[in-house]
């Protein structure tokens, strides 16, 4: 009898830990056959697709030319349908034990690329042609900026053990005031320093809530996000309707770094870029250092995983949380200057859920930096993606393929059943004994 | 020593207390709010730094401008003084007198309906961010039935309101089923379907033959009139509120009877308050999980097509979008009234209230609309922190009202 209770709940964990492997590999696999279906069946075996590589938008001469690649698009997706389902094949067969998702990532990188092909074919529903790898590689950038700027604000807070789920306020509110400052003084550093203030200050209200009343930090996270997303509405409507003078921001100038940027390809993508794009990248090494190099990352894992045990070292708890909850509203701010940066005006809808989809990046990226960019990048690019295959005339509704992103969420998150783990602590209040 | 009556022990002990103490608190965050954002108030106070003002004046202006927008609020909601007095001394005018009113029960119905949705939830211990997208879906459901079936009355209501309650059932098992089969955390799922549901909207009513004939814009065709709850005072009234009100006082009764008295309402609240003692005691974890979220989009979509059937008749690209979006406004309900259906039913009063006022103090006074709503939430953050406001008024209660978490983070 006891020998059935203590082996039941290993059994079924097995079964259903087996049972994942098989559905991701399963939907790989459909992935695939999808894509053979719609792209590589739907395309005639005379259409062709061209890959470009020169950015569109240089004025002058070019320092450097990378020719056209034209492709037979039947064939090219048919090449690229068969390595999803190979990918799929391998996780039914060898069922590996690790980065099944990474394998899940590659295939859905495989099916960016195939609809791409296929949204460019000659003689299709679109006057364009050819795909400008630069340019969607640019364009998927802007993006997944603002969403590393979200998930590394939830990586500082949540490694210590607070949820912050008010990143799509922290977001609005970073936005916000980044443009007011921006169409008042034009100075993209003062607009970062009301970004980082004005995020600061929520992170602060958010620790003051969870630390000092230990409320329900989800509850508290998902109210004061809708408080600043009403107050931006209300500003927007007494403040920036009536004097449209403070509404007048431009996207962020371009930096360009001499002599890389005339690298082919990566020179515009990696570095001709705004200066939010390389403070991220600046952030996201400086975290990921500091979080698993440090005395203070420690200190903070500590924390986020089990609290009493570091107090008892002698570890401030409180301190310690509300430091990191301030930092991450702080950079979530920032990331919502970049967000204004990237769209160049303030509306009052301008984060459409971007900061839960930071959320998620955080989770799909283990709650580890390097990770998040990972998650970044992809979803950023379905966030292009969905903004752009318009300019192809798919034949698909507009709204269709702006779900896009979310059902990319959606997928990602159930995908990674029982993979991840949340720090142990995460988003249970502390009470000092 | 006189002895208190026990209501008035009980009213003072703790939750009712607190929560009226959070709502006031949250009309002085308005007032701030206003204060700080309305340039006659900002100008008067700064007439301080010159000779010509003085504190009276600017004192004065501010009570004007504040008192104006409560008092619009207020009016605006419930009943003019004025308008009433000259409805009983000339027995005329009572429609404009009873409008506020039946406006405020009339927004009041869908918010409940979706609020005790979400309240389910959050008693189980999960967490329905999602009832905005539930209620939108099953109001699509809902007019596609009740637009295209040329029933009788008696069948067509029923149908038009069990397609809606379909919809949402369909959009709230999904955050479950994925929840309890691949724990994908429902906070991020049911935020996502809020998105999805807001494109499908706009694809239903731009690329189907939803969409009313011969318009190039986002509506869709009107509810058949025998889908349509009709107003209870009859169409010659000019009030709205209509026989939705009994289906929102059904659902409160209902889900009363549900979570108190019946056996699996008990495993709702087991799991909820314990989760680990709900599994030990042999209550399927999965199977609750998903039932909530049935029952819970249900529900929402109820409320959505309620809100079609009642009040608008026909849907657009605007339905449940922005500050209209009841299911956001269900969370921050749900929460002040403590999850119980009755508290939930008093709740949405508050706030329907809250909202109509704010509409016709906008119309008034200029100060938008948002200001309700940042009311509300003020409102709900200061029920979440019940030690706060224990605080700010010096109170010790004997029994402490613990607000139930409602999910413990990402590994639950």
């Amino acid at each position: 009898m006891t020998t059935v209770a203590s082996t039941r709940p290993f059994a079924l964990r097995r079964r259903l830990r087996l049972g994942r492997d098989q559905v991701i590999g399963t939907l790989t696999v459909l992935l695939g056959l999808f894509m053979m279906w719609a792209f590589a069946i739907g395309s005639s075996s005379r259409s062709k697709s061209q890959l470009t590589f020169d950015p569109v938008n240089t004025s002058g001469t070019l320092p450097w030319h990378v020719a056209n690649l034209t492709l037979p698009t039947r064939l090219t997706c048919l090449v690229v349908a068969l390595a999803a389902m190979g990918i799929g094949a391998e996780i039914l067969i060898r069922r590996p034990k690790r980065a099944i998702m990474v394998r899940f990532g590659g295939a859905a990188g495989l099916f960016f690329i195939a609809i791409l092909l296929w949204a460019a074919r000659t003689h299709g529903p679109s006057q364009v042609d050819f795909v400008n790898l630069t340019s969607v590689l640019v364009g998927g950038i802007a993006p997944a900026v603002v969403l590393t700027y979200g998930s590394l604000s939830g990586v500082l807070c949540e490694r210590s053990g607070v949820v912050n789920i008010a990143i799509e306020g922290q977001f609005l509110g970073g936005a916000f005031l980044g443009s007011l400052i921006d169409s008042m003084t034009h100075n993209f550093y003062l607009a970062t320093l009301g970004g980082v203030a004005i995020g600061g200050l929520l992170g602060l209200v958010l620790a003051f809530f969870a630390l000092r009343y230990q409320s329900d930090q989800i509850i508290v996270g998902v109210v004061l996000a809708s408080l600043v997303i009403s107050l931006g509405s209300y500003l927007n409507l007494q403040i920036l309707t009536p004097y449209p003078q403070y509404n007048a921001g431009s996207p962020a100038p371009n930096l360009t770094i001499p002599l890389l940027a005339k690298i082919p390809v990566l020179g515009p993508v990696l570095f001709n870029e705004n200066g939010f794009f390389y403070l991220v990248v600046a952030l996201v090494l400086i975290i990921s250092f500091g979080l698993f190099r440090t005395r203070w990352g420690l200190r903070v894992r500590a924390v986020g995983e089990h609290p009493r045990a570091a107090a008892s070292v002698g570890i401030n708890v409180i301190r310690t949380r509300y430091f990191n909850v301030i930092i991450g509203g702080m950079v979530a701010g920032v990331g919502g200057v970049a967000l204004f940066a990237w769209q160049g005006q303030f509306q009052p809808g301008i984060t459409s859920g971007y900061g839960y989809i930071a959320l998620a990046g955080l989770i799909f990226g283990r709650w580890r930096p390097s990770g998040v960019v990972v998650a970044s990048l992809l979803f950023g690019m379905s966030v292009y993606l969905a903004n752009n295959l318009q300019t192809y005339q798919i034949p698909v509704s507009t709204s269709i393929l702006l779900m896009f992103p979310y059902v990319v969420t959606i997928f990602i998150v159930s995908g990674l059943i029982g993979r991840v783990r949340a720090p142990a602590a995460d988003g249970l209040p502390y009470k000092r004994d | 020593m006189p002895k208190v009556p026990r209501w008035l022990r009980r009213a003072f002990s703790s939750a009712v207390l607190l929560t009226f103490l959070a709502i006031g608190l949250g009309l002085i965050v308005g007032t701030f709010v206003v204060i700080i954002t309305t340039t006659p108030v900002l100008d008067a106070w700064r007439g301080l730094f010159h000779s010509w003002g003085g504190p009276g004046h600017a004192l004065k202006t501010t009570f004007d401008y504040v008192g104006a927008a409560y008092r619009d609020m207020f009016t605006g909601a419930i009943i003019d003084p004025n308008s009433l007095w000259h409805s009983i001394s000339t027995g005329q005018g009572w429609t404009s007198t009873l409008t506020p009113l039946s406006e405020t029960l009339t927004y009041a119905t869908p918010l409940t309906i979706a609020s005790i949705g979400v309240g389910i939830t959050f008693q189980t211990g999960l967490f329905n961010i999602g009832a905005n997208g539930q209620a939108i879906i099953g109001g699509i459901a809902g007019v596609a039935v009740g637009s295209s079936l040329h029933l009788p009355t008696v069948f067509l209501v029923p149908l038009t309101l069990l397609a809606g309650v379909l919809g949402g059932v369909i959009t709230g098992a999904l955050p479950g089923l994925l929840k309890s089969f691949t724990g994908a955390h429902e906070v991020i799922v049911t935020l996502m379907f809020n998105y999805v549901a807001n494109l499908i909207l706009i694809f239903a009513l731009l690329s189907t033959p939803l969409q009313q004939p011969g318009q190039g814009n986002d509506i869709s065709r009107n509810l058949l009139p025998g889908a349509l709850l009709s107003p209870l005072f009859g169409t010659s009234s000019g009030l709205r509120v209509n026989w939705g009100v009994f289906i929102a006082a059904g659902v409160v009764i209902l889900a009363w009877w549900f979570l108190e008295r019946s056996s699996l309402g008990f495993e709702f609240r087991v799991s909820g308050a314990n989760p680990h003692a709900a599994r030990v005691s042999g209550i399927n974890p999965r199977k609750i999980t998903i039932l909530a979220f049935l029952i819970s989009g249900g529900l929402a979509g109820l409320a959505g097509i309620t809100e079609v059937a009642g009040t608008t008749h026909f849907i657009d690209g605007g339905f449940l979008v922005g500050s209209a979006g009841i299911g956001f406004t269900a969370i921050t309900v749900s929460l002040l009234g403590r999850n119980r259906p009755v508290g939930i039913m008093w709740g949405a009063l508050l706030f329907a209230a809250l909202g109509v006022g704010g509409r016709s103090m906008q119309a008034s006074t200029g100060i938008p609309l948002d200001l309700a709503t940042i009311i509300q939430y003020s409102i709900v953050l200061f029920i979440a922190t019940p030690v706060m406001v224990q605080e700010i008024f010096r109170i010790r209660t004997r029994s402490t009202t613990e607000l139930q978490l409602a999910s413990q983070g990402w590994n639950t």
